[in-house]
């Protein structure tokens, strides 16, 4: 068959069009350069200097960016041959994603905020195994960095990945202006609780208790965790995390979920709550919507644009432990790692060691009211740290005040949105805490498979 | 001067081929990457990935969530085309057939959502919703309707019906001016006679007008049904996300939690192709029922 030019012509478009196709998919992210073809962009020079470029990778919430300034300053002052290149802000955990996707990932990460998860980052071989090299890391006074922690490292498997370094913790936020100019009670376990938030309630005719239910997480976090460690310790806390068989439907399980029944029967608990995202019930709870808030140490920080004049924080760990009992805190610690395809692995252990230091944890305590995640920082002494942290620090030293418990690891996500809906279901009273606990349990159940 | 048809050729290909490669890169090589990674187990933060075949498929029939994504979809599909569809052909017969001098002023006030973004009316309407501090409740309490007062996006009876006053209340405005468009082209002449052979304004709308605006009518829906599936996602992540308990959980917001919040992204994906096709045989399935004989005047 002969074809005519203008034959031929016609199909050109096609032959353009899926020419441009194939041309596009072969320069896809397959043939990026491989770490190797990349080459060190520094490292340890020939006279034993750290140099070089080194990337850091953190996530400004709640407690602002001051503090890495602060500290990136003060680490290419000691480090004058590193140039440091910040990768920062509320969403840089998703705006870096293809990076570490394309094996081309910062040297330090800050793992915090949305989009990030250690236990993820873990299982998908991202970070450097730190196990060994952390042994050897010492702080300025000689003392052994292992050995200077408030709460211990996670360890997967045994192996040290991370290094906590934020010692953050969730607990319950008043107004204790409020609170003393009334005379309401601070609540010391969960009878005296519901006790006081029956009088607010009657008082001041609204709904005392108020957290996000578009992130049911803070509750079960900042609420759920301390119970569950009060009935059962770490253990059981170790059986839920990991969804163990019979861990959800067990008897001190079901009794704590009896108290969020009863908190949500008698009234307490906000009946918009589950609409809210965390700032509008933080704002909910500011302008006097509510009066108690489970929510971590950023809160104050988070909010400063918003707190009304005649407002005074007030802190106390989740009280959902039996009189007698003391306190219940399960922290949260926001972790400092190196990339397993670190660049310039040198520097990126230079900065991690330098980062951990008593003088930056007090000025981390000025700059965002929060805690750094080491002993021996004296709080008392400085008047730029907040009242309610100086108290919460004094009380987390208290052995009698309060118990700090651990969980093994993070829940995975896979576990904790099912049991998260399942929470909101609870709380906003469309089930009872039996119905609660045989869905935690199938979400358990599933998650094992 | 005639030029030869290779130049001819030559001119239009350096014409169409920005667009092809756009297209290429934005639409056709998303499209095959997401059926491709739907094979594979892939957290979204790795470079790993494993294949496993139909198992993402086979969990998609399996996932108890998944239908009831889908009725959500289409319930804010049915209630958005209903919605914007009425109140859009109103506003737009309203400011062209009667004579309202303050027309272009409210032509501009029904179309200033358009120009919002969608997370500022979420947001917004967030706000009007909020139980204590909200719009809503405040006016049913000021009008003596206190008993109806409701957590709205909060309840799970509520929450997904609420979603959809924000979408129509956004979208009356682009629908209205496509409209009368259509309405302002339709000759004088033929509602004289319509006049004179004595129909009613009433007749005169469904005899005359909506037979002749048929094709904007036509679009309008299509739009609106498309921009529902694959953009719902926005509203809801802003004002629910998916919540209380899935009950306003449609496919792309779940999609989202997928891939963003449970590092599933080959299930997302699959979800992503389960919207495509679903988003395919709606609009070929609307199309056959909207078709009409053009009318020629």
């Amino acid at each position: 068959m002969n074809v005519t030019k203008s034959q031929k012509m016609r199909w050109m478009p096609l032959f353009l069009f899926v020419a441009i196709v194939l041309l596009v998919v072969g320069c896809s992210s397959e043939s990026a350069d491989s770490p190797e073809e990349q080459g060190s962009q520094g490292g340890q020079s020939a006279d034993g200097e750290i140099s070089g470029e080194l990337e850091i990778q953190y996530f400004v919430g709640g407690y602002g960016d001051a503090w890495w300034k602060e500290v990136i300053a003060d680490f290419t002052e000691q480090y004058p041959d590193v140039t440091v290149i910040e990768h920062a802000g509320p969403n840089i955990n998703e705006e870096m994603r293809t990076r570490w996707i394309s094996n081309d990932p910062p040297d330090v990460v800050y793992i915090d905020g949305a989009g990030s998860s250690e236990t993820q980052m873990i299982e998908d071989g991202q970070l450097m195994d730190l196990t060994d090299w952390a042994s050897e890391i010492t702080l300025e006074d000689g003392s052994p960095l292992l050995d200077s922690f408030i709460v211990e490292p996670n360890r997967h498997e045994g192996q040290l990945y991370t290094l906590p370094l934020v010692f953050d913790t969730w607990g319950m936020w008043y107004n204790a202006a409020l609170f003393e100019q009334e005379g309401y009670e601070v609540p010391t376990d969960f009878e005296s609780w519901m006790n006081t938030m029956t009088e607010i309630r009657d008082r001041e005719s609204i709904e005392p208790f108020t957290t996000t239910g578009q992130h049911p997480y803070y509750f079960l976090r900042g609420v759920l965790y301390p119970a569950f460690a009060s009935v059962g310790g770490d253990e059981l806390l170790a059986d839920l995390v990991t969804g163990q068989e019979g861990a959800w439907t067990s008897e001190p399980v079901l009794e704590v979920m009896k108290k969020v029944q009863r908190m949500q029967e008698e009234g307490m608990i906000d009946e918009g709550y589950a609409a809210f995202n965390h700032t509008q019930s933080q704002m909910n709870f500011l302008l006097g919507q509510n009066a108690f808030i489970p929510v971590g140490f950023w809160l104050p920080n988070e909010m400063a644009n918003d707190i009304p004049d005649d407002f005074t924080f007030g802190f106390i760990p989740s009280p959902m432990q039996e009189p007698g009992e003391p306190y219940r805190i399960v922290p949260d610690l926001r972790p400092l790692a190196i990339a397993e395809e670190a660049s310039n692995p040198e520097a990126a252990k230079a900065f991690v060691a330098f980062a951990f230091n008593r003088e930056f944890a007090q000025r981390f305590s000025e700059y965002t009211g929060a805690i750094i995640n080491l002993t021996g920082v004296d709080l008392t002494g400085n008047d730029q740290v907040p009242d309610y942290l100086k108290e919460a620090n004094e009380m987390f030293n208290d052995p009698d005040q309060v118990q700090i418990n651990s969980l093994p690891h993070p829940m995975s996500a896979d576990l904790e949105t099912p049991i998260s809906n399942a929470l909101v279901a609870l709380m906003t009273g469309n089930i009872d805490a039996e119905e609660f606990c045989e869905r935690a349990e199938a979400a358990a159940a599933d998650y094992r498979d | 001067m005639v030029q030869p048809k290779s130049q001819r050729i030559i001119f239009l290909m350096f014409c169409i081929l920005p667009t092809l490669l756009l297209f290429a890169v934005f639409t056709i090589y998303p499209l095959f990457s997401g059926l491709y990674y739907s094979f594979f187990e892939w957290s979204g933060s790795a470079s790993d990935k494993e294949f496993v075949g139909l198992s993402h498929y086979i969990q998609l029939m399996n996932d108890p969530i998944i239908p009831r994504t889908i009725i959500h979809d289409y319930f804010l599909v049915v209630t958005k085309v209903i919605g914007i569809m009425i109140l859009a052909t109103f506003f737009a017969v309203a400011l062209t057939q009667l004579r309202i001098k303050e027309a272009p002023f409210y032509r501009v006030v029904f179309f200033f959502p358009n120009i919002m973004s969608v997370v500022v009316i979420g947001i917004l309407w967030a706000f009007i919703y909020n139980p204590n501090l909200g719009f809503v409740n405040a006016g049913l309490e000021a009008i003596g309707l206190g008993q109806y007062t409701q957590p709205w996006l909060g309840s799970e009876r509520w929450a997904l019906p609420s979603l959809v006053l924000p979408s129509v209340w956004a979208g009356i405005g682009l629908f209205m001016l496509m409209l009368m468009g259509g309405i302002l082209n339709v000759p004088k002449s033929l509602y004289e006679v319509a006049k004179i052979d004595g129909a009613t304004e009433w007749q005169q709308f469904w005899k005359v007008t909506v037979p002749l605006i048929w094709p904007q009518i036509k679009n309008s829906i299509l739009y609106i049904i498309i921009t529902t599936l694959n953009g719902s996602f926005i509203i809801v992540q802003v004002m629910t996300q998916g919540g209380p308990n899935n009950a306003t959980h449609v496919m792309g917001s779940y999609l989202y939690q997928q891939a963003f919040k449970q590092y599933n992204f080959g299930y997302a994906a699959t979800i992503g192709v389960m919207i495509l096709i679903i988003s395919l045989i709606t609009v070929m399935i609307m199309q056959f029922f909207l078709r009409k004989e053009k009318i020629q005047y």
